[in-house]
């Protein structure tokens, strides 16, 4: 790979894009073969994949708003990647349809003869029915390609110059675009997770999800960081500091999420009220509790031991390892809370489970990385780039 | 541009104005301590002390007479008193989070007005400690609630929120303690050095714990208070979040919900900030301040409220929602009923105050506006109050059994032992002024740009 250090531009590419497009496709026509061998299965491996591609790229978006919003100095050098993250959410626009169409496969709220039968599920029936199901999902859609478009465009402005009065604009737009993405990301957590279980309900659960995103967009990120530098793009510009900055927030949000995933579970725990506890009920019968131990300790425990000295977030190794890791974790958090709604008798993974992460995967990044070579690898107009460029971490 | 007011290469405008020196910081925040008070310093501390009697006269009766006194009745069993106590523990996050999660986050902003806001912490957290204190009814056996060994063999329920609480707000009241002291000596040293009495410089230096400001010294420094920033960060989260558990684990409609640990975190900080800019306003007129704590400063604490007043606004708005999507009638009755009910009027000075009165901080003309900051973080405190009653007398005087509904009103006694708690609060707040330096000067100073000495490359055109 070479990379022209001056206008900090990928000249000329490896093969990352062919190879994601290769294992995109394979991935996509393996899926589409799952979908005539289980039908069931595959929506639900479906929304998993798509969920878990969709919170990174709605993590890139936060992280691009926060960063603004906030006028943070150290992450400039990242903030062009997380923006190319976050403009896969019209990609990921796309891989709704499927969904949609699974509507009567995931949901069984969307069935006439069951809400006939099901009190509760008639007092949700405003809330949760067909029509506005959809119509929230392309509303939320709406929203974040709106958002996503119009901060990389004013961001692709900036490479060229005006680079004060177009901080100022991302700044001003960021503060509002926080309540939307705040208000979107909970109700379509709520209605793609949460509604797959129609009678249980948590008021924590979009911050829930939230948190679990952010977690495995930053883990993304530092994957994709150290990427670079392995390639030798990069050197001097994204640093060892910058590492060890993203691998605290890393840190951070390992223990925020631990704070919202017992939040959730001790109080529904303590309560002891049968509507409630059915749900981890369900995720700790028939062999679903060794993957909520699994949650507990690889999604909790492990990280937090492991990023928790100065050494391991300034460490390669281990920090390939652990980005690897906490995707890895973040998958089968979205596992655990999708299948148990399939498999509530058994834990039973599929081929079919793993060929939309590839599909979608192999899609998204190769769709990331044509942007990545299109666009400066950071904001070259950015008034702070010098400065992020010199960071010390302590 | 001059060096004095922008620092090189970073463009943020300077954390202290008025071209002061090193020398200059000292004379000033010394200044404070080591001259006579103003008058209005023996006015306030004569009405600070006045109602601190009022709190010990209540406290007296109450003990006298038992919690009788006070207007709990059945189904009303908590009242003003954990009222209080989550309201003052509350106001005491500010500190903490300017402390140390500030700290770690590299905000240097937060140098100006750490000390005090740590001393607030403190007060607040003993105003809030009296309180459950007060309500276990046969006082004289308080110390039941620790874990002591006894022939009785009786132990405190470890499954009790209310323990949890004991040890949480005592971690945390340690823990802040120790950071502020940690804080205070550099500039416990420079008071040692700068005394004229012996008693003082005796006093303040054995405070100061021998402190000389060696390279050593401050090595050790910067580590401990590293340390402790890490232990305090996630006291900021851990304490509130316990105080919800209170409400959260038990099984009333209006306060079994998941949401109740980020949310009361997010409601303490909201609550704590606005008291910081009420006192800081305050604090900064009369001992002149402004260079210290500048619009700057508190237009960042603005932000800080707008952002965590969404972030509670988020929360009603979810409790809500979910209790209609639950389809619980209990659920949904106790939101509609806090909202139309007979608490409506709390209800609606809790949105108005939480919800509404910070949106006024998008704007940057009245975030910046002394009056309307000031009023606002009043009204915000008020509304802080009032999100507690609405939740601890709303979901309680409204419960299962319809026949054992009833209105709750407090007594006198009620109201005078919380406007008591204020005395207890400012006096020691004042005498916090009257003998310690408000800024931390040590701090202070190090985000001055004289302190900023090393080189700076400059672009030669």
């Amino acid at each position: 790979m070479k990379f022209d250090a001056k206008s900090y531009r990928i000249t000329e590419d490896g093969r990352v894009g062919q190879v994601a497009l290769i294992i995109g496709i394979i991935g996509l026509v393996l899926t589409a073969t799952g979908y005539f061998v289980d039908k069931a299965q595959f929506y639900h491996s479906y929304l998993t994949a798509f969920f878990f591609w969709l919170s990174i790229a709605l993590g890139g978006l936060f992280f691009t708003m926060l960063h603004h919003l906030v006028g943070a100095k150290w992450s400039v050098v990242l903030r062009r990647l997380a923006e190319n993250i976050m403009i896969c959410i019209p990609l990921l626009a796309i891989f709704l349809i499927p969904v949609l169409f699974g509507i009567g496969e995931l949901f069984h709220w969307s069935h006439p003869e069951v809400v006939a039968q099901d009190h509760l599920l008639q007092l949700k029936a405003p809330y949760l029915n067909v029509a506005f199901f959809i119509i929230r999902a392309v509303f939320y859609f709406v929203i974040w390609v709106l958002l996503a478009r119009y901060l990389l465009r004013l961001s692709l402005a900036q490479d060229g110059g005006h680079t004060e009065s177009i901080s100022k604009r991302m700044r001003v737009a960021s503060a509002p675009s926080m309540i939307l993405f705040a208000l979107t990301i909970t109700f379509a957590s709520f209605d793609w997770l949460m509604s797959l279980d129609a009678h249980w309900y948590s008021t924590i659960f979009g911050v829930y999800v939230f948190s679990g995103s952010l977690l495995a967009m930053l883990a993304f990120l530092m994957r994709i960081v150290l990427y670079l530098d392995g390639v030798g793009t990069l050197r001097g510009i994204i640093t060892r500091e910058h590492w060890h900055d993203l691998g605290k927030l890393i840190f951070a949000f390992i223990v925020f999420w631990g704070y919202m995933a017992f939040s959730q579970y001790f109080l529904i725990w303590y309560g002891n009220i049968p509507e409630e506890t059915v749900w981890f009920l369900h995720r700790w019968e028939h062999d679903w509790q060794y993957i909520s131990l699994l949650i507990v300790f690889g999604h909790f425990v492990i990280p937090f031991f492991v990023l928790f000295p100065y050494s391991t977030k300034r460490s390669r190794p281990v920090m390939l390892v652990m980005t690897i890791w906490i995707l890895a974790m973040h998958w089968v958090d979205l596992y655990w809370i999708i299948l148990p709604n399939l498999h509530r008798e058994a834990v039973k993974f599929s081929w079919i489970d793993f060929a939309p992460m590839l599909g979608i995967g192999g899609i998204f990044i190769r769709f990331f990385w044509s942007r990545v070579r299109v666009t400066p690898l950071v904001p070259v107009g950015d008034p702070g780039l010098e400065e992020s460029k010199r960071l010390v971490s302590h | 541009m001059s060096t004095t007011e922008y620092i090189i290469g970073s463009g943020e405008p300077p954390l202290v104005t008025g071209n002061h020196t090193f020398a200059s910081v000292t004379e000033h925040i010394c200044g404070i301590p080591e001259g006579k008070q103003p008058t209005w310093w023996y006015l306030a501390f004569g009405g600070a002390l006045s109602l601190l009697m009022v709190l010990a006269g209540s406290i007296g009766y109450l003990i006298w007479e038992g919690t009788g006194i006070w207007g709990l009745n059945n189904p009303v069993g908590w009242g003003w008193a954990i009222i209080n106590f989550v309201w003052w523990v509350g106001i005491g996050h500010a500190g903490t989070l300017i402390s140390a999660i500030l700290f770690l986050l590299r905000q240097r902003w937060r140098t100006s007005i750490n000390r005090f806001a740590e001393a607030m912490t403190l007060f607040a957290v003993m105003c809030a400690l009296i309180f459950p204190a007060i309500h276990v009814g046969r006082i004289w056996v308080v110390y039941w609630m620790f874990p002591l060994p006894n022939q009785m063999s009786m132990w405190p329920n470890f499954r009790s929120p209310l323990l949890w609480d004991v040890f949480a707000v005592s971690t945390y009241f340690t823990a802040s303690l120790l950071f502020w002291f940690t804080g205070l000596i550099p500039d416990l040293a420079t008071f040692r050095d700068r005394a004229r009495t012996k008693i003082k410089r005796l006093i303040f230096g054995f405070l100061a714990l021998g402190w000389r400001g060696g390279n050593r010294q401050w090595r050790h420094y910067e580590l401990a208070y590293l340390l402790l920033a890490g232990i305090s960060t996630p006291l900021v989260l851990s304490v509130h979040s316990v105080v919800s558990t209170d409400f959260a684990i038990s099984i009333i409609p209006g306060w079994h919900t998941t949401i109740f640990p980020p949310y009361f975190v997010a409601g303490a900080i909201f609550s704590g900030f606005a008291m910081v800019v009420t006192l800081s306003i305050i604090a900064r007129k009369l001992y002149h301040l402004e260079d210290f704590i500048t619009l700057n400063h508190l237009e960042k604490m603005n932000k800080i409220m707008l952002l965590t007043g969404m972030m509670v606004g988020y929360a009603y708005s979810m409790e809500f929602f979910i209790a209609w999507y639950s389809g619980n009638i209990y659920e949904q009755f106790a939101f509609i009923n806090r909202a139309t009910g007979p608490y409506a009027w709390a209800y609606w000075i809790m949105i108005s105050c939480n919800v509404l009165v910070p949106q006024l901080f998008w704007f940057k003309n009245l975030r910046r506006s002394i009056p309307v900051m000031f009023i606002a973080s009043i009204l915000i405190n008020v509304g802080m109050w009032f999100e507690r009653f609405v939740i601890v007398v709303s979901s309680l005087a409204n419960d299962f059994l319809p026949s054992s509904w009833d209105y709750y009103s407090p007594t006198i006694w009620d109201i005078l032992t919380f406007i008591g708690s204020f005395g207890l609060f400012f006096t020691l707040f004042l005498l916090f002024i009257r003998f310690l330096p408000i800024i931390a000067m040590a701090e202070v100073k190090g985000v001055m740009p004289q302190a900023k000495v090393e080189h700076t490359e400059v672009a030669h055109e």
